[in-house]
């Protein structure tokens, strides 16, 4: 095997591994409001938005091969890899995807064990911004874009993270205040019935479209890397295995459910009834879908936090437990610089050992530290049986009460 | 950074009021829906508890249900069409789908 082949099989099994942990990291913002109100038992929520998911990311014939344009200049228009960065079948450009994953999924498995939810596609960008940087200097860097559309880190990435979730959160309290007045009074049984087929309705929506925007993501990334290295050309489509792993590593992650994000979405932010879950999924279908129309993309975590937020500011009475919600909008302060960070110190590690080392070690180190966060995440378990229980605290909180004690 | 600016303002207005209309009107009509369909059953499901059944009440739940199983319906062709490259047109008003703008 040379080291072409070597990184671009490396390159390939992270990209998945992504692409799986997106999976689990979003499963709560379509399902976490019908888990916490008992529309879906929580096995047939995940089962239900897995294969959704699974036929999004089969429904998108259109091809995003020029995902990464967004953020750096690692392409052209086309989608094709920019020349400077194919010698020795792309080890470079490789080298810089690679790095930028690994950033990507760590920060994903970060914020999974501590129950926040935050955008896979900010956590993506921002590894592969910070490997870029490392790589090729802030200049490969779209800040701004050409100024003719919504584009570049600013565009893409921080205008839409600010506003997104008050756009959901304004749509969202409307439509649970609209909803309460409208059923005031209307006999309990009635009210929870109805509520929980909307509920459902609204939430397959939402993984609908989830599926068919962040399955897209992965493929346009390993196709990328198969066009630097030689293996494909054809700018115009993604290879159809490519497409059938992509599909089912994220559909197997989101039936895998990312329950301790689940939890916090569904019953840390505000005690969700079925009408707020109804008004909350509604709200999250309807601008994640307007806004991707427009073409001013939102983040499906940013939408659907903002609208069960929303959701419980519109009912009156509800407690909205603000200190949560603000660690979330910390989080998705820190997502980019964080994941850039890792992606840039994996790029100084892997170019400086190079050759076959440079690449494995890169993805050595990041299973060594799934691994370490996987075993922290098995002291204190959320599971399908304990994901609606009263809210204590987010995970890693309780786990710190718990040492003090003993 | 500002032409990105102004052109997110632009979006955001339009994004809030499709998600006002669509995403917080539907779920208002669902409300009417299930309010009617229980003044429509009448008995226990109403505020009194002895009000008599309303046929009525049952056909105008039925509208509002159709109303926002119609709103479900244009979301899911939103979703379909951007799969496939297209995008729904509300130019003539009703929604017609097209290719999407280069």
């Amino acid at each position: 095997m040379t080291e072409a082949t070597l990184i671009l099989v490396l390159v390939i099994g992270t990209a998945l591994a992504f692409d799986f942990t997106n999976g689990f990291h979003d499963t709560g913002n379509a399902m976490a409001t019908s888990i916490a109100t008992g529309a879906l038992r929580p096995k047939v929520a995940v089962a239900l938005s897995a294969v959704l998911n699974l036929v999004g990311a089969f429904l998108s014939v259109e091809v995003a091969l020029t995902v990464t344009n967004a953020v750096v200049k690692v392409q052209d228009k086309s989608g094709a890899p920019i020349p400077e960065l194919t010698d020795n079948h792309g080890y470079a450009l490789l080298l810089i995807i690679l790095a930028g994953l690994v950033g990507g999924v760590l920060w994903n498995l970060l914020t999974w064990l501590v129950g926040l939810p935050s955008s896979s596609s900010h956590a993506l960008f921002g590894g592969i911004i910070g490997a870029t940087i490392a790589g090729l200097g802030t200049s490969g860097v779209n800040w701004n874009g050409d100024g003719s559309k919504l584009d570049g880190v600013v565009g893409k990435v921080v205008l839409p993270a600010l506003v997104s979730p008050v756009i959901a959160g304004v749509v969202a309290a409307v439509g649970t205040w609209f909803v309460f007045r409208i059923t005031a009074g209307v006999a309990q049984r009635f009210t929870e019935n109805g509520f929980r087929w909307g509920q459902i309705g609204s939430a397959s929506l939402v993984s609908l479209a989830h599926g068919t925007n962040d399955a897209q993501k992965t493929m346009g990334v390993i196709t990328l890397a198969l066009i630097a290295s030689g293996h494909w050309s054809d700018t115009g489509a993604v290879p159809f295995w490519v497409k059938l792993v992509c599909a089912l590593a994220i559909a197997v992650g989101t039936y895998l459910g990312g329950w301790r994000i689940i939890r916090t979405l569904g019953k840390g932010l505000v005690e969700i009834s079925s009408p707020q879950g109804m008004a909350a999924e509604s709200s999250s279908a309807a601008v994640i879908l307007a806004s991707s129309h427009l073409g001013f993309a939102l983040s499906t975590t940013h939408v659907a936090t903002g609208s069960i937020l929303g959701s419980g500011v519109g009912r009156p009475g509800a407690r909205v437990r603000w200190g949560i919600a603000g660690r979330m909008v910390l989080a998705w302060l820190i997502t980019l610089p964080a994941a850039g960070v890792v992606g840039a110190l994996m790029w100084t590690v892997g170019d400086a050992l190079g050759g076959y080392a440079g690449p494995l070690v890169v993805v050595l180190a990041l299973v060594a530290l799934a691994a370490y966060l996987f075993v922290r995440s098995r002291r204190q378990p959320v599971h399908p049986g304990n994901v609606n229980d009263e809210w204590t605290g987010t995970p890693s909180v309780s786990v710190r009460k718990q040492e003090v004690a003993a | 950074m500002i032409d990105n600016l102004h052109f997110a303002v632009e979006a955001v207005w339009k994004v809030l009021l499709v998600g006002l209309v669509l995403g917080a009107g539907l779920p208002a009509v669902f409300a009417v829906g299930v309010r009617s369909l229980a003044w429509g059953t009448g008995g226990a499901a109403e505020v009194a508890v002895d009000s008599p059944p309303h046929p009525v009440g049952r056909a105008l739940a039925g509208v509002c249900f159709l109303v926002v199983l119609a709103g479900i319906g244009l979301g899911l062709t939103i979703v379909i069409a951007a799969g496939q490259g297209k995008i729904v047109s509300f130019d003539h008003v009703y929604p017609t789908i097209v290719d999407k703008p280069k």
